[in-house]
């Protein structure tokens, strides 16, 4: 059963189209990869479903909920972290925490929880805006990670970690659906980083959906076109690749 | 959340301290007047309040508004400045939530403020005027309980005035502050309208109610007519600018 449905999801700003007729389908209790180059849209229809920008067309379900009805509704479910870390520079880490804890109506206990998932504790009495980039990173992850909520919308989460903090948040990241019975839809550039925790991927190169579904279907279509397919970093330039070409061609 | 929530927010912000001083600041001004020049306003026959605020009460003001803006944009830079503003707007609580605390916390500094302003009233009034055959016991006899309490009375009335002539401002401020991300160009803005409001001559109506020159009406002396078109006037400015900020706000989420 899918958490979240898009229905011929459109975004255009000023004859710029940043999401073209996406329709995705994301499964409940999976951690799902959205993936596709710098400008691809991923961030646009991850705002679209938090309700940060309206779609220009077609729309979407988030656990049977519709927007922009149900969108006080939606947010309440959903624990978010879009683009770059957001926060008061002026409170510690806990303190941030405690603004957002009171915001959900959460237990006092719930920003403990949070700063140990994200192994943060150490640092809770030191302002945000002394906090390196990884800490940074990890305090949005730690925000949206509060009060444990069924859907997770994380945009790029490991951006500016070190080696050492990207296998940690990766490893967090797949064992959520596991441990607190959560959905998972996580963006990225990077398909190494996405195969390493994703169950199903979605492709998104230019605004449209190139391919939506498991690693494995994604490896067949890639044989199935001639594309490498042992090495899923170069199936996935070959789909870009080919996606350009046809884009050019048209033009 | 609202008010105790934007309260949290502030926290080493300056915003506290800065109201503080502010308040105190504005409330030094008529005991420094009258410790310097006592004689000159002692023998007026007329309310103490009345000689005290018609002396003093545009520079305090003046200083009112000052501290009201640059705090206003200091509690929207709060949210700009590392982006905490888009945290919020994914979270369950309306932006409007947001404004609508931020205008009740400032209220309430505010309140502080006048709260300070007003102690130096009574301060001032008792020690210059409350001697013997002076101007307090002109105006409200001998001191005694009662005479006491209509003095109180008459100040409570100048305080919530002088209040009811700050909300439009507060209101204003916030707006222009939640509209701009850089936290120069509402402050800019505000210190214009500021300066702007010193130069509306007070005798065309429709001018001296322009948000940000009505902190510097009083109640005292001014005949109960007027003094009711100007709250009339800063309710109606009050509620405008309100529906404003929320126009605003559902204008700026559909074109986000």
């Amino acid at each position: 059963m899918n958490i979240i449905e898009t229905s011929n999801l459109t975004k255009t700003y000023a004859g710029f189209t940043a999401v073209s007729g996406v329709n995705l389908h994301i499964p409940r209790g999976t951690v799902y990869g959205f993936l596709g180059p710098n400008g691809a849209g991923k961030s646009t229809t991850m705002k679209m479903f938090l309700g940060l920008t309206k779609p220009t067309k077609g729309d979407f379900v988030i656990d049977g909920k519709k927007f922009p009805q149900d969108r006080i509704r939606i947010l309440k479910e959903v624990g978010s972290f879009i683009e770059a870390p957001a926060f008061y520079g002026n409170l510690t880490g806990e303190e941030n925490l405690d603004i957002v804890r009171r915001i959900i109506g959460l237990p006092k206990s719930s920003v403990d929880d949070a700063l140990e998932l994200v192994g943060l504790t150490q640092w809770r009495k030191r302002l945000a805006r002394k906090y390196s980039l990884g800490m940074k990173q990890r305090l949005g992850l730690a925000s949206a990670l509060i009060g444990r909520p069924p859907i997770l919308i994380l945009d790029e989460p490991t951006n500016g970690l070190d080696p050492v903090g990207i296998h940690e948040i990766r490893s967090l990241i797949r064992s959520l659906p596991e441990k607190f019975n959560c959905t998972v839809l996580v963006s990225s550039h990077l398909l190494p980083e996405i195969e390493l925790m994703a169950d199903n991927i979605g492709i998104l190169n230019h605004g449209r959906l190139l391919f939506e579904g498991t690693l494995e279907e994604l490896r067949r279509r890639a044989q199935a076109k001639g594309f490498p397919a042992e090495n899923l970093e170069e199936t996935f330039l070959a789909l870009i690749e080919e996606d350009n070409m046809q884009r050019n061609h048209i033009r | 959340m609202n008010i105790s929530g934007e309260y949290k927010k502030i926290k080493r912000t300056g915003i506290l301290p800065g109201v503080f001083a502010g308040g105190i600041l504005a409330a030094s001004i008529p005991i420094l007047e009258l410790a310097v020049r006592s004689e000159q306003y002692t023998g007026l026959v007329q309310s103490p309040l009345q000689t005290i605020l018609e002396a003093d009460w545009q520079m305090m003001a003046m200083l009112n508004m000052l501290l009201v803006i640059t705090a206003s944009c200091m509690l929207y830079h709060t949210e700009y400045a590392d982006h905490a503003i888009q945290r919020i707007t994914t979270l369950p609580i309306r932006e409007e939530a947001v404004f609508i605390g931020k205008f009740l916390l400032m209220t309430g500094l505010s309140i502080a403020a006048l709260v300070m302003e007003m102690l130096s009233l009574i301060f001032c009034t008792l020690h210059w005027f409350g001697g013997e055959g002076g101007a307090y016991e002109t105006c409200y006899g001998e001191i005694s309980a009662g005479a006491y309490l209509e003095f109180i009375k008459d100040l409570a009335a100048d305080f919530a005035y002088c209040l009811g002539m700050l909300i439009p401002v507060i209101l204003l401020s916030l707006l222009i502050a939640s509209a701009w991300k850089n936290m120069w160009i509402a402050l800019g803005i505000d210190v214009v309208c500021v300066f702007m409001a010193t130069i509306i001559p007070e005798r065309y109506f429709a001018l001296s109610i322009f948000p940000f020159a009505l902190p510097f009406r009083i109640l005292e002396g001014v005949s109960a007519d007027r003094a009711v078109d100007y709250l009339i006037a800063a309710a109606a400015e009050a509620m405008i600018i309100g529906a404003a900020e929320m126009i605003f706000m559902k204008v700026r989420r559909a074109l986000a």
